[in-house]
């Protein structure tokens, strides 16, 4: 198999002593798309915020592309990142927020108007962002993300405020993402969505890994993907 | 380097911020020489380098203060916004956005003390005719204002930022530059010798300011404050790789 796109490996962080991710280790490989599971808390921002160098992890190693984070040359054409905050200023307009960080990432302005296009926000890039609805953010959000036409997308809760059309073609969307090589690890708690658009799921728990199947797996032992979840989930909790 | 430098630029030419902060400084600026030239005797305006050091308390002190705010603001702000995520994803060579900001924020710095010099002279032409008293500074006084205070301002500007990267939260960096500033600073105007090395006061000094507590060198007070401008930005630097971002 082709060298993992994200790899980590006994990844753990402490906060105050209290592991908020505990030697956690999973690979992604290209073409395949990630559904990252787990309750509140379970410390799946923290681990996309380490992989994303972000945090510096307490022990253990988080890469993508068989380097740390913050050693990768062109970080933004090799991995787009939609965080789980909407991180805006609320004065500047959408148009010049992406344009903001194409400047850092040497890109051009012509990528800047292709993303927002892509995104469906060109009618309301020349706006403020303070003024935007929930789903345009995320909406805004993805469009940074791929603005480096990048081979990884780390999404944490992507599909949050999205609405139905928009839900439908970030499917598709991702769908043809893998098919080109492209991988995704993406968080989510709609277990209903995930079931129709990852390839497989990881579920944490405490930090800790619970499972790792892909949704093939899942599917021949019969139950939905809520059923395995919450199975799964509420063995360790009892 | 380049590319976040265009990236910073970018950043402070993009939202109203600034703007607004520039019209609130000339504002006080305004209230200020107003206030001051209407209050003092005629004989502490009249003579000597009187009109010149007002314009160096209000103009340079103000100033200053700004600058300090704004080049704080252009890192609290990110922090405050969660902009800084994206902004280290692009650039996860975090020293180089604390540089790139460093150099922005000298340039800020520089046009903020450089409008509040410009009103501060303007409002004290027009309020001392009002008043019917002549405007005593001369040419060589203005180039001096403005030069110290473009080179004072853009050293404070990055003190600010230096500041603003270690404290990280908005208020609490703003506060700490205030109770400095406009408190500690004037406290120590009652120790001399201690007061001519605080910032406040080196820069009052690099625009040749000709008082006790002064350091009254204008290269020496320049070198120490640049110091200092080096020093906090190394700490800064280091703070901001070493922890994480939230
Ligand atoms: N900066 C921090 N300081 C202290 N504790 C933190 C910090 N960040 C996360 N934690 C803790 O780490 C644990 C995991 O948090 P994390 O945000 O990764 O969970 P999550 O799986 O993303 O949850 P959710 O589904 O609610 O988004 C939580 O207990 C949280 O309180
Ligand atoms: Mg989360």
């Amino acid at each position: 198999m082709s060298a993992p796109v994200a790899e980590v490996e006994g990844l753990t962080k402490s906060f105050g002593g209290v592991p908020a991710v505990d030697h956690l280790s999973f690979a992604l490989h290209g073409g395949e798309i990630a559904g990252f599971l787990g309750p509140n808390g379970a410390g799946k921002s923290t681990t996309l915020r380490l992989l994303l160098g972000l945090a510096a992890p307490t022990s253990g190693t988080a890469r993508v592309f068989g380097r740390r984070y913050a050693d990768l040359d062109e970080p933004t054409r090799s991995v787009g990142a939609v965080l789980e905050f909407a991180d805006f200023h609320p004065n500047r307009t959408g148009r010049n927020h992406v344009r903001v960080l194409a400047l850092s990432s040497g890109i051009d302005e012509h990528r800047v108007a292709e993303v927002l296009e892509l995104v469906d926000l060109s009618a309301v890039a020349d706006r403020k962002v303070g003024g935007y609805s929930l789903g345009m953010r995320q909406r805004l959000g993805l469009a940074t993300a791929l603005l480096g036409d990048p081979k990884l997308l780390i999404l944490d809760e992507p599909i949050n405020g999205l609405d139905p059309a928009g839900v439908h073609w970030l499917r598709a969307f991702l769908r043809r993402f893998a098919d080109g090589g492209g991988a995704v690890l993406v968080s989510s708690h709609v277990l209903a969505e995930v079931e129709q658009s990852v390839d497989r799921v990881l579920i944490i728990n405490q930090g800790r890994l619970l499972a790792d199947q892909s949704m093939t797996e899942i599917a021949r032992d019969g139950g939905s993907l809520e059923q395995t979840y919450l199975a799964i989930t509420q063995a360790v909790a009892l | 380097m380049i590319r976040q430098l265009r990236s910073e630029t970018a950043k402070v030419t993009t939202t109203t911020t600034i703007v607004g902060l520039l019209a609130a400084l000339a504002g006080l600026v305004v209230l200020a020489i107003v206030v001051h030239t209407y209050a003092l005797p005629d004989e502490r305006l009249a003579a000597g380098d009187g009109q010149r050091e007002l314009l160096t308390d209000i103009g340079i002190s103000l100033g200053g203060l700004f600058a300090a705010l704004i080049g704080a603001l252009s890192i609290t702000a990110e922090f405050r916004t969660g902009t800084i995520r994206p902004t280290v994803l692009a650039t996860p060579r975090r020293a180089r956005v604390i540089a790139a900001k460093a150099l922005v924020s000298a340039g800020t710095g520089a046009l903020a003390v450089i409008v509040s010099v410009v009103t501060a002279s303007v409002a004290a032409q027009v309020t001392l005719s009002i008043r019917g008293l002549a405007s005593t500074p001369t040419a060589g006084d203005y180039v001096e204002l403005l030069a110290g205070g473009a080179i004072a301002g853009g050293l404070l500007g990055v003190i600010g930022l230096a500041v603003g990267a270690i404290i990280r939260a908005q208020v609490p960096t703003f506060v700490a530059l205030f109770i400095w500033l406009l408190f500690i600073e004037n406290v120590l105007v009652e120790l001399p010798d201690a007061h001519r090395f605080v910032p406040g006061a080196l820069a009052q000094g690099i625009t040749g300011l000709n008082r006790e507590g002064v350091l009254q060198d204008v290269w020496p007070a320049a070198l120490l404050l640049c110091v200092y401008a080096a020093g906090a930005l190394l700490v800064s630097v280091d703070a901001t790789r070493r922890r994480d971002i939230a």
